[in-house]
């Protein structure tokens, strides 16, 4: 036993012996791809330093943009609100001058309205009256001054209406109906008792040419729903005390039937301020540069230059065509776009034999095809066709070359482009029209590597279209700008007057471009 | 650059330093993971995860022992994560049984890759304790608390573990010499 146990622990000690001698050396260097992958999981400081600088760069350039856009906007807007104030300013300087009268008329309106809350429309109904008071007191010449005054108030009314409508949101609502029918009630009625007065006086003054021009001016104010012609008769009722009676049930009687259609106006106007403030939070608009490898080819076998070729092989480089294009977002999926884009194409037909000859004859059937040589002496003939006959030997040693037609077209495409979509990484269809203006025919002969104009071809409109189907990804960088890819397919109508063979063009184009929206 | 300052540049997240500092170890804890592990590609995981910890942790290394001993107790910790959460209190063996065993085994001239080989295809529990305690030097307290086993289940798993390396090795040797005659 005494054996055995030891000769198990020596056993035991040999085999952890065994291994602890081979083992203790053992060292193996591990794949290299290991470290790199450590390397990229590490929170390594100078790593990161690299990389945001990089952000901080984008998205200060995209802060900046914003920035100035916004600060443009602003100012904008602000210089569109201040032009309308200087009108009110204009006529109330003038008011005072002309006449004293009008002050008591003014006063009067003032505390008629009971509208203490609403001062601004008010303020601008009184100096409109004064000024039409006085071109009635004085003139016939001033009916003209009393359409640029209206015209003046019809520019005023909407800003200060809304202006009206947005104060009276924060004041407590139900003063604000009443306000509003009460002022509304004031012009109405003055509209209608406008006419009266109006008819009245201008009779009295008989002056026909003036009643006329006032009375298109109240037609045209009455029409926009102005409030300035309105006051301004009513101050002019003021003056003439017989129809004050007569105004009065006319008031009563208006007064009701337009309670329910003012309303409806407010609440129309307050549904416009909320959909133009929508509208602003939006990007509507875009600008996109683009540019884009294009392709012509044709589906069908055929030639534009003559039957003869028909059945020779064609082939076409990849060109560039580039342009700018704006979008108009009608909402969130569907967008409106056009834009003007350069196109340059060509197309050549292979295996062709071009050869100089005096003698016109020779070139066969080829004076009848769509080529306008620019020089009488150079001839070319299919080799396909030429194989059938026999022909000349002198054919036979002539390297055969190719007609190269090149085309430019300024092209404007009008499109749609509906949001299938809608993430970071986007998706569209695209369908729409091109229209396109040729601005370069050319045909050369490629022969043996050179290239010589022989003509242009004759059969290219100026004008021709296509129909367009295209599938468009988007990549959004911020909110502001979006990379663009688009594979579009570009069907030609009308592009030719004639060609030969089956002949039906289409352009294949790969557009990417930087789309910026505002 | 002195193992100090080393140290102190890993801390700084300098890339060059932690460069080298992997360069320096790599292959030392790279053969401690083939140990622990059951092939190549758990070795190179268990790599990688034990580097990026010591890059993380590095600042809390306060110069108590020594550095390549910090490192190795990351990497053997970091296999011994992988299985800890999975041994229960199962597999009580019986001990009288396992220590009757004996065994003949002359100097041999086995290749180390034979002998990594049969480690790694040892069941994982008698993998770590095998290799904790033999080549790594730890006690069987000590292992029972590393991977949260009794001390008699870290005894019998070392003599399972013994028994079939000599086992494997016994038909190993027995193959090159049935191949040599």
């Amino acid at each position: 036993m005494l054996n055995l146990d030891y000769r198990v622990m020596n056993e035991k000690k040999h085999i952890d012996r065994l291994f602890q001698e081979k083992f203790k050396d053992f060292e193996v260097a591990p794949n290299d791809a290991v470290w790199n992958r450590i390397n990229e999981n590490l929170p390594n400081k100078k790593k990161k330093r690299r990389i945001i600088p990089i952000w901080w760069q984008i998205g200060g350039v995209a802060a900046t943009i914003a920035l100035l856009i916004t600060i443009g906007v602003s100012i904008f807007n602000s210089n569109s609100s201040s032009t309308v104030n200087p009108v009110i300013v204009d006529t109330e300087e003038k008011h005072p001058t002309n006449n004293i009268e009008n002050d008591d008329t003014s006063s009067e309106y003032k505390t008629n309205t009971l509208n203490p809350s609403e001062n601004s429309q008010n303020l601008q109904l009184v100096t409109t009256n004064k000024t039409e008071d006085d071109s009635e007191n004085t003139s016939s010449l001033n009916s003209e001054a009393k359409e640029n005054s209206s015209s003046h108030a019809l520019t005023k009314n909407p800003s200060t209406k809304t202006k009206a409508v947005a104060n009276q949101n924060k004041n407590s609502k139900t003063k604000q109906p009443k306000a509003l029918l009460n002022n509304r009630f004031n012009k109405r009625s003055a509209i209608v008792s406008t006419e009266n007065n109006t008819k009245k006086e201008t009779s009295e003054d008989k002056s026909s040419l003036n009643k006329t021009e006032i009375q298109s001016a109240i037609n045209k104010s009455i029409e926009e729903n102005n409030t300035a012609v309105a006051e301004n008769t009513k101050t002019s009722d003021n003056n003439s005390v017989t129809n004050t009676t007569e105004k009065a049930s006319e008031l009563l009687n208006n007064e009701e039937s337009e309670k329910a259609s003012l309303l409806d106006a407010v609440a129309e106007n307050s549904e416009d301020i909320d959909e133009k403030e929508n509208d602003d939070e939006q990007n509507r608009w875009s600008i996109t540069p683009n540019v884009a490898p294009v392709y012509f080819s044709s589906l069908g076998q055929g030639s534009t230059i003559h039957s003869q070729f028909n059945e020779n092989s064609k082939n076409s480089e990849i060109n560039m065509s580039y342009g700018i294009s704006g979008s108009y977002a009608i909402n969130n999926r569907l967008k409106i776009r056009v834009g003007v884009n350069r196109v340059n194409l060509n197309y050549a037909t292979e295996n062709v034999i071009a050869f100089n000859d005096a003698n016109t004859q020779a070139r066969g059937g080829l004076s009848q095809g769509n080529i306008t040589f620019k020089n009488d002496t150079i001839s070319m003939v299919s080799l396909e066709t030429l194989n059938r006959f026999s022909s000349p030997e002198a054919f036979n040693t002539k390297i055969s070359g190719e007609i190269d037609q090149r085309f430019g077209f300024i092209e404007v495409p009008l499109e749609l482009e509906y949001r299938l979509i809608d993430k970071k990484l986007g998706l569209n269809v695209i369908g729409g029209f091109s229209t396109f203006i040729l601005s370069q025919n050319e045909i050369y002969a490629d022969i043996d590597g050179n290239s010589t104009l022989i003509g242009k071809a004759s059969n290219i409109n100026t004008t021709s279209f296509s129909a367009n189907f295209g599938l468009g990804l988007d990549y959004s960088l911020s909110k502001q700008w979006q990379i663009n890819l688009e594979p579009q397919f570009k069907y030609q109508i009308n592009t030719f007057t004639n060609t030969f063979g089956d002949f039906r063009p289409f352009i294949i184009g790969i557009y990417t471009g930087l789309k910026f929206k505002f | 650059m002195s193992l100090d300052r080393l140290i102190k540049n890993c801390i700084k997240q300098d890339a060059k330093a932690q460069s080298q500092l992997y360069k320096q170890y790599a292959s030392k804890l790279y053969s401690l993971c083939l140990k622990y592990s059951k092939n190549v590609a758990e070795a190179e995981d268990n790599l990688h995860d034990a580097f990026i910890t010591v890059f993380s942790k590095i600042d809390q290394y306060k110069n108590k022992g020594s550095f390549e001993g910090w490192l190795k107790r990351i990497t053997i910790n970091t296999a011994l994560q992988r299985y800890r959460n999975q041994f229960g209190v199962y597999d009580i063996v019986n001990e009288g049984q396992i220590e009757d065993v004996t065994v003949n085994l002359d100097d041999s001239d086995v290749s180390i890759d034979f002998l990594l080989k049969i480690i790694q295809e040892l069941p994982d529990r008698y993998r770590l304790v095998f290799n904790l305690y033999v080549l790594d030097g730890y006690s069987h307290v000590e292992i029972s608390e590393l991977i949260n086993i009794s001390t008699g289940t870290s005894k019998s798993n070392l003599a399972r573990a013994r028994l079939i390396l000599k086992e494997k090795i016994e038909t190993h040797k027995a193959k090159l010499n049935s191949q040599s005659l």
